[in-house]
């Protein structure tokens, strides 16, 4: 064989791998621009982003980056849901009837540019958002905008409606100016051809302004001068980037970001360098469904069934799977909102209960199917895993359960659809009253989608008629309370768990509060 | 990828230069020859049979380009899911006016053939429809994801081939040596270890523990993207003069990229290694040398030249692998490329983002393939067009 001189080629070779790595460390490895010191405020986050048009938006991402843009007439301070806070309103009044919502606006209110928040604006953009049919239309179904005077709005909602001052708190419903968003094509019609603009700048009066938008990479704001709020922003700048999980905790501990909304407990578990944890239950209920339409499966909409399917659960143990912070669900309100039945009433497991309902059923030898998404994490909790315990203990009472794992695009079509014979779920608030909960109810958006038709438990629908439009937080919590007791005595819902939610953020920023609707207020952080 | 181009002596053009009327069909149809004054582009591809080559290919791309967005529209419609169940909020969805209006908005209330040919009606414009998830135009969604990938699969691939082709080399040369040995672990390791977890390693590693490589994205956190020429952000950023934005943007494309290189450096050593060693045993190698050439002479004009044929074929495939395969890769290092936008895509059943992607990725292998079978003759006068 020829012989050629090659005795250099590995180590000049190696210096390729060495100098890349010199390139890497050049750009200064972690960022002098994530302090405190800088005021700028890198939030990481697994991107659940759109639209930035408030109009359009109804996604967790996208409810962050309005929260910051655009003032709603009212809001929430901090975490606490239980109580709306003035915002762009002063104050408010409803009748007695539940009907009307009188809402007074703040003197000297401003956009970023510098014109005035009038009560026209108001209208405008509230009934821009039930023109365009978005996802989040629904907020103001049946409800009419009117403006009274120049600094009073009035609205009329067909039935009563004691949930709007709990939905108006939505960065959905953030108030706009109407002679911007006008001059870039929006409407309060069908017709608006908004959103692009809104996507490259915001038209608020909220404490950021937007500097850029991509809905797969970054979102940019900068903080807005003219902000007439009484929180004025620490922070100049803040950055929230599109980050997975296992990215986000390296980041957030080296310093590279300030704040990781999305790690799960087992990743917050072993997290050093003085970072503050803030860990709770989320708002998100995971419930089993069993369907009640017969021709689906005979099996499930067995009320006897039902009660050994309901007593089987461990659900303790389901809880070790979701870490530390998660709890049972007492029923389907979650724990933090008006209704929610106390701890005490939560369900527990009880197995000779459960294999003496199923003998009662008359069904030998059980087998349903369970349909899930199993490609669908809950908070950092796989469907997939929750599925195979449940499918381990409702073996051991004597039910066969064969997983139906399926793509969530896939899955949502059944469960939609009302096929599915057992289906895991989960269900996050759309708004922090307990009337959002009234679609578990039979004939109703969720109810139908375990077959459970209109009409199929009379007393129940007639109490949550009573719950909708019941005014006065104590009569609601009673009511709502009674709802819950006879879903989990008789209905076709098993409230699991509201899995844990862990908000990671460094020792130098303060004010961290984990809120159901928005998640975060970046306004609202500190720095030490 | 066999030498394809190599034309036919009937469709060399040799006798009448009109390539449909070459060969037997010509020789049968005598009336069908030109009989007057030829119009210049056929003289041209007469007398330029590369030239006629890349048009005939070029042909077939658009052909293949068609058949490509038949295929992923037909899968894309096969997949169990509604559009509007996936896009629209749990509420949303029980509004029938709500889903209605989404159905008219992105055409899908129309039967399925209808909506296909609306599509190829819009991509003649350049129009490829509006994503479901970004709510913008997909060429704009693809104008920043593609360039996003291409820096970063550029990036990786130059590096492969400098160093792939230098190990092939050495091993082959050191054959059964230590040096040898030492190189077939290293790119053993190479191919074998699963990318996205040399990925979370490297990551945790030179950023985590030395912090000498920066976080994720693109850029460091709060830096402004170089004004848009490229998408190139190092490329850009340097016809700017924007030399901060240059080194934060190459530095950030180093690990991502040189993790991407590990895969392809043992598959190119492995490669060049085989194909150098076939050529050293050649008569006109061991010619050259009895001659006394140079060492490094015979080396890089005798030997590597002849076994780079195989090397680029795999060296193109690699590239087209790289750049509609690093989904892994751009999530860990949060790099907002084509991988991510298309998992987005396929798990939201954004249909036109698909197929937007789709046809993407088939015409980056397309025009890797050919570009290919281009550099075959250039490195091999044995297959060049005659």
């Amino acid at each position: 064989m020829p012989r050629f001189s090659a005795g250099s080629y590995p180590a000049a070779l190696s210096l390729v791998a060495v100098a890349a790595l010199a390139l890497s460390a050049c750009s200064g490895g972690t960022s002098a621009s994530g302090s405190a010191a800088g005021k700028t405020l890198v939030v990481d986050t697994s991107f659940n982003l759109k639209t930035a048009d408030p109009g359009r938006e109804f996604e967790p991402t996208g409810q962050i980056v309005d929260k910051a843009l655009y003032e709603t007439l009212l809001t929430f301070k901090g975490g606490d849901v239980t109580k709306p806070v003035p915002g762009l309103a002063s104050s408010y009044e409803q009748s007695k009837d539940g009907r009307t919502l009188t809402l007074h606006l703040r003197t000297g209110a401003k956009f970023a540019d510098g014109s005035a928040v009038t009560a026209d604006d108001v209208v405008f953009s509230l009934q821009r958002v039930v023109a365009l049919k978005g996802n989040p239309s629904f907020l103001l179904d049946g409800v009419t905008v009117t403006k009274t005077d120049a600094s009073t709005v009035t609205l009329v909602s067909k039935k009563a409606n004691p949930a709007l001052p709990f939905i108006l708190p939505n960065p959905a419903l953030g108030i706009l100016s109407a002679k911007t968003v006008q001059a870039h094509g929006g409407t309060a019609t069908s017709a608006d051809a908004a959103e692009k603009y809104l996507n490259t700048k915001s038209a608020g009066s909220g404490p950021y302004t937007l500097t850029s938008f991509n809905t797969n990479t970054q979102v940019v704001l900068a903080k807005n001068p003219k902000y007439t709020g009484s929180d004025k922003p620490t922070y100049d700048k803040i950055v929230i980037r599109n980050v997975q999980a296992p990215t986000q905790k390296l980041n957030v501990q080296r310093g590279d970001s300030q704040i990781a909304l999305d790690l799960t407990s087992d990743q917050v578990g072993g997290l050093s360098g003085g970072l503050k944890v803030d860990s709770g239950a989320s708002s998100d209920v995971i419930f089993l469904l069993l369907n009640q339409n017969t021709k689906v499966s005979g099996t499930t909409a067995n009320a006897k069934f039902a009660e050994a399917v309901r007593k089987g659960i461990d659900y303790k143990s389901l809880l070790s799977l979701a870490g530390t912070g998660s709890v049972q669900s007492a029923g389907i309100i979650p724990s933090t909102f008006l209704g929610a039945l106390p701890a005490s009433q939560a369900t527990a497991r009880d197995l000779a209960g459960a294999k003496a309902a199923l003998k009662a059923s008359g069904i030998a030898k059980p087998s349903v199917t369970l349909g899930y998404a199993s490609d669908l994490t809950v908070d950092g909790l796989s469907l997939q895993t929750l599925a195979e315990r449940v499918q381990a203990q409702l073996k051991e009472v004597g039910i066969t359960v064969t997983l139906a794992p399926a793509p969530t695009t896939t899955e949502l079509d059944n469960y939609r659809n009302a096929k599915e014979q057992l289906g895991l779920w989960y269900w996050g608030p759309d708004y922090p009253d307990p009337s959002d909960y009234l679609a578990f109810l039979p004939g109703n958006l969720v109810g139908l989608r375990a077959g459970w038709q209109a009409g199929a438990d009379p007393a129940l629908t007639a109490l949550g008629d009573k719950a909708a439009t019941t005014i006065g937080d104590d009569a609601r919590k009673a009511l709502y309370e009674q709802i819950q007791t006879r879903l989990n005595a008789s209905g076709p819902f098993i409230p699991l768990m509201q899995p844990s939610r862990n908000t990671v953020s460094a020792a130098s920023v303060t004010g961290v509060a984990y809120n159901p609707v928005w998640t975060i207020d970046v306004a609202a952080l500190g720095a030490k | 990828m066999s030498p394809r181009w190599v034309p036919s002596k009937g469709a060399g053009g040799k006798s009448t230069g009109v390539e449909g009327a070459g060969g037997g069909d010509g020789d049968r149809l005598p009336a069908r020859r030109p009989t007057g004054r030829r119009l210049p582009g056929r003289r041209l591809l007469a007398r330029h049979p590369l030239a006629r080559f890349l048009l005939r290919r070029t042909a077939t791309a658009v052909l293949l380009a068609l058949g490509v967005t038949l295929v992923t529209f037909i899968l894309t419609n096969l997949v169990p899911g509604d559009p509007a169940a996936a896009n629209l909020g749990q509420r949303a969805i029980g509004d029938p006016a709500i889903v209605a209006q989404f159905r008219h908005h992105y055409g899908l209330d129309k039967p399925l053939p209808v909506q296909y040919v609306t599509y190829l009606g819009n991509l003649l414009h350049g129009d490829l429809g509006e994503s479901q998830q970004s709510h913008q135009p997909v060429s704009t969604d693809l104008s920043t994801a593609v360039p996003a990938t291409l820096e970063l699969a550029g990036a990786a691939i130059v590096v492969s081939l400098i160093v792939g082709v230098a190990f092939g080399v050495v091993a082959a040369l050191r054959r059964d040596r230590f040096t040898d040995q030492l190189l077939r672990v290293v790119s053993l390791l190479g191919v074998s270890v699963p990318t996205f977890w040399l990925a979370l390693l490297a990551f945790y590693v030179f950023f985590y523990r030395l912090g000498w490589a920066p976080g994720s994205g693109r850029l460091d956190p709060g830096m402004t993207a170089p004004p848009d020429v490229t998408g190139l952000y190092t490329v850009d950023a340097a016809l700017a003069g924007q030399w901060p934005v240059f080194w934060s943007a190459a530095g950030h494309l180093a690990l991502p990229a040189l993790v991407l290189t590990a895969y392809t450096v043992g598959l190119l050593t492995r490669f060049t290694r085989s194909a150098v060693l076939e050529v050293l045993n050649q008569d006109y190698v061991r010619a050259a040398r009895a001659k006394g050439l140079p060492g490094r002479t015979v080396l890089f004009q005798y030997v590597l030249r002849a076994a780079l044929v195989p090397v680029i074929t795999v060296a193109g495939l690699a590239f087209g692998a790289l750049l509609s395969g690093t989904v892994l890769v751009e999530s860990i290092f949060a790099w907002p490329g084509l991988g991510a936008y298309a998992y987005r895509s396929a798990t939201t059943l954004d249909l036109p983002a698909v197929m937007g992607v789709g046809l993407v990725v088939g015409l980056v292998y397309l025009t890797v393939n050919l570009a290919v079978d281009v550099l075959y003759g250039v490195i091999d006068p044995r297959v060049r067009v005659q």
